[in-house]
C-alpha cells in the first residue's frame, strides 16, 4: 500500500481573531519544547533602496523592546539552557527558541512581545549596520555566494527575487532606522505569522497560554503578496565573473512554476534525479544532508569521469516563480567550457530520453524513506510544521508526497523538456582570478 | 545498575578481539538508530611521504565495500533510508551510519562491511584524489581555511601530530597508490582498541551478538605519534594577504591541554566565558553586541587525547580588523589573569548544563555525546554527572585553568584576507 501521508505527529490547530495561526504538536515524552514563529515576510517584500530589510529586521528582533532590553532575550533563553536563532529567506523569516520543557513560558513570552513591540532604535540599528556588513563580507569570501548572487540577478530582471537576502552593499550602508522601523511595523504582525509549539507539553494548557499572550496583539501585518510578474525569458542569458577561488564553477538556473503550481511534483523528481535528493523529503538528520549522491545523474556525468569535484541540483521553490539550479565545480585543470558542456549534456539527456522506470522507482523509494523519518525531536518538528504551514498548510505536505510518488518517467521527461531548455536558462561562469593562484 | 532507558547513561561492553564497545539507549520517542566506528586512523598516522593517506582512506571506506560498488552502496542506503558519513581528525578516523530504528541489525552489518571490506576501486581512488587536490587549494586560497592552517603551523613545531590538516601535498597525493591505502586501512581500521558506539532500541544481548558475529580486529594498535614539548620557534605574527576577498579572518591561538587533564572541566568553563557559549560569551558581547565590529566572534578549546589548542576568532572588514584584533587579545589576557565574577560564571555554567536536555531531542545528537565520552574513555554516566562536576568549580579554579589552557608562550596571531603586507 502506498503511503497516504507523511509520518507526522498529531497536531491541534486554531486561529486567533487577530489572524495569528497556531499549530500545537505535543509529544509527551519529549524533554524539550520548541517555539517557532514563521513570518511570511522575506526579501520578496523589499524594493530597491531597502534590500536586506527583512534580514536586518531579523537581527533587530533580538535587540530590544520595552520589556526586553538589548541582550535580555538571549540571556533569558540561554540561562535556562535553551537555544535560539533565526533565519531569513526570499519568502519567509523564522525565529525559533528551544528550551527544556519546563521553561516553555520563556519563549512564548518573548515571541508575543517582539511580534509587534520591538523598538529598532536609531542607535541599535546603526550599531547593527557594521555587523550586517560583516555578515555579507563573510559570505563574499566564498565564490559560491558570488555566483549565486549573480545568477539571481541574471534570472530575474524585475522580480524582487533578483536581490540577495542579505541586501546590497549600498542599501546596507544607507538604509535609515526610520525606514527599517516602518518596514517592521508594516509587515510583522499576527496576520502574517504562524506560531508553532512542538515538544513536551499539555496541549490544553498551552492553548490557553497562547490565547492569553497573543490574543491581545493588534491585527497588524500588511498583505505580503508580490504582484510583480517576471516576463518570460527570450533567450539564454550569460554572465562571467572572476574572483578568489580554487577551480572554475558553473551554475545554471531556469525559472519554474511556484511551489504548489502545476509542475511542482515533476520538479521535485527532477531535483532528485539530477542531484540525488530533495529538501522536502531528504533522509538524514537535517533539512538537507551534505553527503554525496553517487547514483545521481550529475554525479555520474561529471564527478565520476573526473570533470568535476562536486555537482548538485537544487529546486528553489518559491511562493513566486521558482528557480531550478544545477551547479558544478571543476576538477583541477579542467577548463570551464568543458565543465559547462558536460553540465548541459547531463540536463539535456534527461529531456531527450527521460529516466528509466528503475530510476523513478529509486526516486520513490528515497521520498518514502525521507517521509518516514521527517519528524524527530521538537526542534525539527517545529521547523517542518512551520515551514509547510506558513507556505501553504500541513495538508500540502501530504499532497506533495502523494503527487511526487505518482510522477511517471514520461512526465519527468516532459517536465525536463518544458522547464530545463537551453532557450530559457541563465548561466554564470566563475573563474578564479590569477592573483588567487599566486597566494 | 544504570537506567536502561537513559541516553545519558551508556554501558561499556567487551567487543570481539579487543574492540571497545559502548551501547546507548536512544532518546524517548526517537525513530532512528546510529552507530559509529572510531579507529586510530587520523592523519597524524600518515606514513612518511604519504601525507593525505589517512583522510583519503577515511573517505574511501564509505565509498564502496564488499559486494557493493559506490552506486550499489548508495542505492542500498537509499532503500534502507540510511546515511553513511565519515570524519577524520589528527587522531582518529570515524565512520557513522544512521537510519530507521527498526533497521539497526542490517545497518550494523553494513557498517561492518564498510569497515572491514572497503574496495578501494581505482575510479574511487582517482575521484578522492581529485577532491583532495581541490581541498588543498581551498586551504591556500579560502581565508577561513587558510587561517586555520597557518595557525596550526605556527603553534605546533615540525613533526607534531596537530601541525597539519591532513589534506596532504600535491606530490604526496600523486604518489598514493591503492596498495598504500589498503595497507593503511589494514593497520589502522582493524587495530585493537578501536571503538564502536551503538545507539539503538534493541536488547543489548542481541546487539552484542550481532557485533561479535560481524566485527573483528587483528592488528596491534599503532604507536602514538611522538610529540615534542618544544614550542615552535617561528614567528608569532602572521599576515597573509589574499586579494579580492571581502573579509579578514582574525585568529589568536596557542597550545592547550588534553581532554584527560584534571583541569579540563574548569578550562571548559573558562572557554565558555571567553567565547564558547553562544550569545553570552565575552567575545560575542564585546566585539559584536557592544562595538558592532563583526558578525562572528568566538573561541574554541580543542582538547584532544594527546594535547590541544585554543583559538579566539572573528571575521571582519578590512577597515575594522585593526580594532578587532586588540579586543581578542585583551579578552584572552583577561580570562588568564582575572577571576570571573560569580554571577557571570553561574550564568554561563547553568546555560551549559541546561543545554544537555536539548542534546536528547534526537538519536543523532544523543549519539554524539556517547561517542565523545567513549572516545575519551570517560565513564558511561559522564554526561549525567557533568552538571555536578561543573557546579563544583569556582572562579579561582577557572582562572587557574585558563592560565594553563590559554598557553601564552605559544600565543600566535594570524590575519588572512584583504590586508597589506607588513
Amino acid at each position: 500500500m502506498p503511503p497516504t501521508g507523511v509520518t507526522r505527529p498529531p497536531t491541534r490547530r486554531f486561529a486567533l481573531d487577530n489572524g495569528l495561526r497556531v499549530v500545537l504538536a505535543p509529544a509527551a515524552k519529549s524533554p524539550t519544547a520548541s517555539v517557532w514563529v514563521w513570518y511570511r515576510v522575506g526579501s520578496k517584500n523589499e524594493w530597491p533602496g531597502v534590500t536586506g530589510a527583512s534580514h536586518w529586521v531579523e537581527h533587530m528582533l533580538f535587540a530590544g523592546s520595552p520589556r526586553y532590553g538589548k541582550g535580555d532575550i538571549d540571556r533569558a533563553v540561554v540561562r535556562v539552557g535553551g537555544e535560539l536563532n533565526a533565519f531569513t529567506s526570499t519568502d519567509q523569516t523564522a525565529y525559533f527558541i528551544t528550551v527544556p520543557r519546563e521553561h516553555l513560558s520563556v519563549p512564548l513570552d518573548i515571541e508575543s512581545d517582539r511580534m509587534v513591540r520591538a523598538l529598532l532604535t536609531d542607535g541599535e540599528v546603526d550599531r547593527e549596520r557594521t555587523v550586517i556588513h560583516s555578515e555579507r563580507e563573510g559570505a563574499e569570501n566564498w565564490p559560491e555566494f558570488r555566483v549565486e548572487e549573480e545568477l539571481y540577478q541574471l534570472a530575474f530582471r524585475h522580480h524582487p527575487y533578483r536581490w540577495s537576502v542579505l541586501g546590497s552593499r549600498d542599501d546596507i550602508e544607507h538604509l535609515s532606522p526610520a525606514t527599517l522601523r516602518a518596514y517592521y511595523r508594516r509587515f510583522y504582525g499576527p496576520r502574517n505569522a504562524v506560531l508553532v509549539v512542538a515538544g513536551g507539553f499539555d496541549a490544553g494548557a498551552v492553548e490557553q497560554e497562547v490565547r492569553t499572550r497573543f490574543s491581545p496583539l493588534p491585527a497588524t501585518g500588511d498583505d505580503v503578496t508580490v504582484t510583480t510578474v517576471e516576463p518570460a525569458a527570450r533567450g539564454e542569458r550569460r554572465s562571467e565573473i572572476s574572483g578568489p577561488g580554487t577551480t572554475p564553477l558553473v551554475e545554471v538556473g531556469w525559472r519554474t512554476p511556484a511551489l504548489g503550481e502545476p509542475g511542482t511534483a515533476e520538479l521535485v523528481v527532477l531535483d532528485i534525479l539530477l542531484g540525488g535528493e530533495t529538501a522536502f523529503f531528504s533522509v538524514g538528520t537535517g533539512w538537507r544532508r551534505t553527503a554525496e549522491h553517487p547514483s545521481s545523474r550529475l554525479y555520474r556525468a561529471l564527478v565520476d569521469p573526473g570533470i568535476a569535484v562536486r555537482a548538485s541540483s537544487d529546486w528553489r521553490y518559491g511562493v513566486c516563480p521558482g528557480l531550478f539550479v544545477v551547479r558544478a565545480q571543476a576538477a583541477a585543470r579542467v577548463p570551464v567550457e568543458r565543465l559547462e558542456e558536460r553540465l548541459f549534456g547531463a540536463v539535456e539527456a534527461l529531456g531527450r530520453i527521460g529516466p528509466s522506470r528503475a530510476e523513478i522507482e529509486e526516486v520513490r523509494t528515497k521520498v518514502r524513506r525521507g517521509a518516514d523519518l521527517a519528524y524527530e525531536g521538537a526542534s525539527r518538528t517545529g521547523f517542518r510544521l512551520g515551514f509547510f504551514s506558513s507556505l501553504r498548510d500541513l495538508e500540502f505536505e501530504d499532497e506533495l508526497l502523494r503527487t511526487v510518488l505518482r510522477v511517471s518517467p514520461s512526465q519527468a521527461r516532459d517536465a525536463a523538456r518544458r522547464w530545463l531548455g537551453a532557450e530559457s536558462r541563465a548561466v554564470v561562469r566563475y573563474r578564479p582570478s590569477p592573483e588567487a593562484a599566486d597566494a | 545498575m544504570p537506567d536502561r532507558d537513559d541516553p545519558l547513561r551508556f554501558e561499556y561492553r567487551e567487543g570481539p578481539d579487543g574492540l571497545r564497545l559502548a551501547v546507548q539507549p536512544p532518546p524517548a520517542g526517537a525513530g532512528s538508530c546510529s552507530a559509529t566506528y572510531v579507529a586510530p586512523a587520523g592523519w597524524s598516522f600518515d606514513p612518511a611521504g604519504a601525507d593525505g593517506c589517512a583522510r583519503a582512506v577515511n573517505r574511501l571506506v564509505t565509498s564502496a565495500a564488499g559486494p557493493y560498488d559506490r552506486i550499489a552502496l548508495a542505492r542500498l542506503l537509499d532503500r534502507t533510508g540510511a546515511t553513511l558519513t565519515h570524519e577524520a581528525s589528527p587522531e582518529a578516523g570515524e565512520v557513522t551510519i544512521w537510519g530507521p530504528a527498526d533497521a539497526w541489525r542490517p545497518l550494523l552489518r553494513l557498517l561492518a562491511e564498510v569497515i572491514r571490506r572497503p574496495r578501494f576501486d581505482a575510479p574511487d581512488v582517482a575521484r578522492v584524489r581529485r577532491q583532495m587536490q581541490e581541498l588543498q587549494l581551498r586551504e591556500l586560497r579560502q581565508p577561513g581555511a587558510r587561517a586555520e592552517r597557518e595557525l596550526l603551523r605556527a603553534i605546533f613545531p615540525d613533526g607534531h601530530p596537530y601541525r597539519e590538516t591532513g589534506a596532504g601535498r600535491p606530490e604526496t597525493l600523486a604518489r598514493l597508490t591503492r596498495a598504500r591505502l589498503v595497507a593503511f586501512h589494514r593497520q589502522h581500521y582493524e587495530a585493537r582498541g578501536a571503538l564502536l558506539v551503538v545507539t539503538a532500541r534493541a536488547p543489548r544481548v542481541e546487539i552484542e551478538r550481532e557485533i561479535r558475529a560481524r566485527f573483528a580486529t587483528s592488528t596491534e594498535p599503532p604507536a602514538t605519534p611522538p610529540r615534542t614539548a618544544v614550542p615552535s620557534r617561528g614567528s608569532r605574527d602572521h599576515r597573509i594577504p589574499l586579494a579580492g576577498n571581502s573579509q579578514v579572518e582574525v585568529r589568536v591561538g596557542g597550545e592547550s591541554i588534553a581532554r584527560s587533564d584534571p583541569e579540563f572541566p574548569a578550562a571548559f568553563l573558562a572557554n565558555e566565558v571567553l567565547g564558547g557559549r553562544p550569545l553570552l560569551a565575552r567575545l560575542f558581547q564585546r566585539v559584536r553586541e557592544k562595538d558592532g565590529l563583526a558578525y562572528h566572534a568566538s573561541s574554541e578549546l580543542e582538547s584532544m587525547r594527546w594535547g590541544g589548542y585554543w583559538v579566539a576568532q572573528a571575521g571582519t572588514g578590512a577597515d575594522r580588523y585593526g580594532r578587532v584584533l586588540p579586543e581578542l587579545v585583551e579578552e584572552v589576557e583577561r580570562i588568564r589573569t582575572e577571576p570571573v565574577g560569580d554571577g557571570e560564571l553561574n550564568s554561563i555554567r547553568e546555560s551549559a548544563i541546561g543545554e544537555i536536555p536539548l542534546s536528547l531531542e534526537s538519536t543523532a545528537e544523543a549519539h554524539e555525546l556517547a561517542v565523545d565520552a567513549a572516545y575519551h574513555g570517560l565513564p558511561g554516566d559522564h554526561w549525567a554527572r557533568w552538571p555536578a562536576r561543573l557546579r563544583a568549580i569556582g572562579p579561582k579554579e577557572v582562572r587557574a585553568a585558563a592560565e594553563r589552557a590559554y598557553d601564552a608562550a605559544t600565543q600566535t596571531t594570524v590575519l588572512v584576507g584583504p590586508i597589506g603586507r607588513r
